[in-house]
């Protein structure tokens, strides 16, 4: 028990850029989905057609080989991006189709009749949608993004394979020198399920907020 | 009507056509010295190296006791010492300041990677040099240039300390199921050593040990230098065979088509290996596998013999 105590501090500088990765990635992947979402529903087809394109090629790669694409291709024209770079925009790409995927549904099982209340009162688009529509979606749009933002703290673990010493690699670095598996890989467990258990309380409580809010 | 038209529009076309693929044979014939030139003229990594000042080295983090983190988070093991020594060769470095980590470190990074990025990471120019144990297969040699040996290693297996096991003589025959990192050739390195065992592959060389621990296999098969590495670390726990096969060739790796800095790596491995640096190798290799070794014998250069 000493032992995992001793080897803390070099897990929680794993947990420190496990965390660092999944909240650059959760609010750019938020960004990307919340107008990706919005264009697949109202957007023009030349700007609809490109979006469904990325939305059905990113979720059918897998994240590694999405990881691997945008770590190892740059470097071939010159170009110099980190390991943590890589992860950070690899997973951003990833959340950002399944979240827009998310927004679409969740806007589009809010009433039509919503939003033509709204235009018969005068709203431009923007405010439609700001004021009216994606409040209204935000109850079903909520939960699945939840598990997105938990999935990404997961997702984060593959960093390990581009050099990133995020919470895993930190992980087996402390197993390769102690040799005591059982208790780190115990003791990694259960960090990432005190992050994910937050991230999951945070969801609830973004839940019930805009619940109390419509 | 249309046929003489038709015919003379041909020949225009065909002469335009004549007139641009001259354009461009000058064009080729024009730029193909340069070419040429240009290529003369790409500097050698081990220019780059210099005028950056500072060796980028890819390796692990997670295997003793070749590349590991210390408890404060810092690399260590073999591979790390002989990064030190060629940045050492590259530097000029001086003793105080192969002792001291915060000065060698101004001239040597290290980019620590899993090992299925070594070959990735060398082609996409993200390092100059693997020091990450790599063993030498013609398969390999094909993507990569391997320098001369720094290491010969043998698959041993590693067995809890109270097995009633000893070696690879009396587990054969018992249907033993043996752990071993996953590799290309994993069940068949098992099997030379143990014909009818059942082979478990794993993920990482901690995780085939984790599996001895839990009881899951009756040995692990591990490099012999490992092996001992957590033997003398664990005595009660763990015990190596008594005997090893399959021997492997360790070198670095360097991305094809440098000659010059292919050889200037082996022409300093060389002489840490055998020559008038041997004393570097000799500390490095007693402080983590534990074996004092002779130097070599002066008279006929020892590599003839």
């Amino acid at each position: 028990m000493a032992s995992i105590i001793d080897e803390l501090p070099l897990l929680l500088q794993g947990v420190v850029a496990t965390l660092q990765i999944s909240m650059l990635v959760v609010v750019a992947g938020s960004i990307v989905g919340v107008f990706g979402g919005l264009g697949l529903l109202f957007g023009p087809i030349w700007l609809r057609a490109p979006l469904r394109g990325y939305v059905d090629v990113v979720r059918g790669l897998p994240l590694l080989v999405t990881i691997f694409i945008i770590y190892y291709v740059p470097p071939a024209f010159d170009i110099d991006i980190s390991g943590f770079a890589a992860v950070v925009v690899a997973l951003s790409i990833f959340a950002g189709a399944h979240i827009s995927e998310i927004v679409r549904g969740g806007v589009a099982s809010v009433a039509k009749g919503q939003s033509d209340a709204a235009k018969a009162l005068g709203l431009t688009f923007w405010p439609r949608i700001w004021s009216v529509v994606l409040p209204q979606a935000l109850p079903s749009i909520i939960p699945p993004w939840t598990n997105t933002a938990i999935e990404m703290v997961k997702g984060s673990s593959l960093a390990y394979l581009v050099s990133v010493s995020e919470l895993l690699f930190q992980t087996y670095k402390v197993v390769g020198r102690t040799g005591a598996a059982m208790e780190i890989y115990i003791a990694a467990a259960l960090l990432y399920f005190a992050i994910n258990f937050a991230v999951s309380r945070f969801g609830a409580w973004l839940e019930r907020r805009v619940r109390y809010a419509l | 009507m249309d046929q003489p038209q038709r015919t003379f529009t041909n020949r225009r076309t065909l002469l335009r056509g004549g007139a641009a693929l001259s354009g461009a044979a000058v064009a080729v014939a024009g730029l193909a010295p340069n070419a040429v030139l240009a290529q003369d003229a790409a500097p050698s990594r081990l220019t780059q190296v210099i005028e950056r000042g500072r060796l980028i080295v890819g390796t692990g983090a997670t295997n003793p006791p070749w590349h590991y983190e210390d408890a404060d988070g810092q690399l260590i093991g073999f591979d790390i010492e002989m990064a030190k020594l060629l940045a050492r060769g590259l530097f000029s470095l001086t003793d105080e300041q192969l002792a001291n980590r915060e000065e060698w470190s101004q001239y040597l990074e290290f980019v620590v990677e899993a090992a299925d990025a070594r070959i990735p990471n060398l082609l996409s120019d993200r390092i100059d040099i693997v020091c990450q144990f790599m063993t030498i297969t013609p398969a390999r040699a094909l993507e990569v240039e391997f320098t001369i040996p720094y290491y010969r290693e043998a698959v041993t297996l590693l067995f809890l300390a109270d097995s009633p096991y000893t070696g690879t003589e009396d587990i054969t025959g018992q249907g033993a199921t043996i752990a071993i990192l996953e590799n290309p050739t994993a069940v068949s390195m098992v099997q030379n050593g143990v014909a009818d065992a059942e082979v478990s592959t794993f993920d990482s060389v901690a995780n085939s040990v984790l599996a001895l621990d839990s009881g899951r296999v009756d040995a692990t098969a591990i490099d012999l230098s490992t092996g001992q590495h957590l033997a003398a670390q664990d005595p009660g726990k763990y015990k190596v065979g008594v005997d090893s096969w399959q021997p492997q060739t360790y070198a670095f790796a360097v991305k094809p088509g440098d000659q010059r800095w292919l050889n200037w790596v082996n022409t300093a491995l060389h002489e840490y290996l055998a020559g008038l640096d041997f004393s570097y190798y000799q500390t490095a290799f007693a402080d983590n596998f534990g074996v004092e070794l002779e130097p070599p014998p002066a008279g006929f250069p020892i590599e003839y013999r």
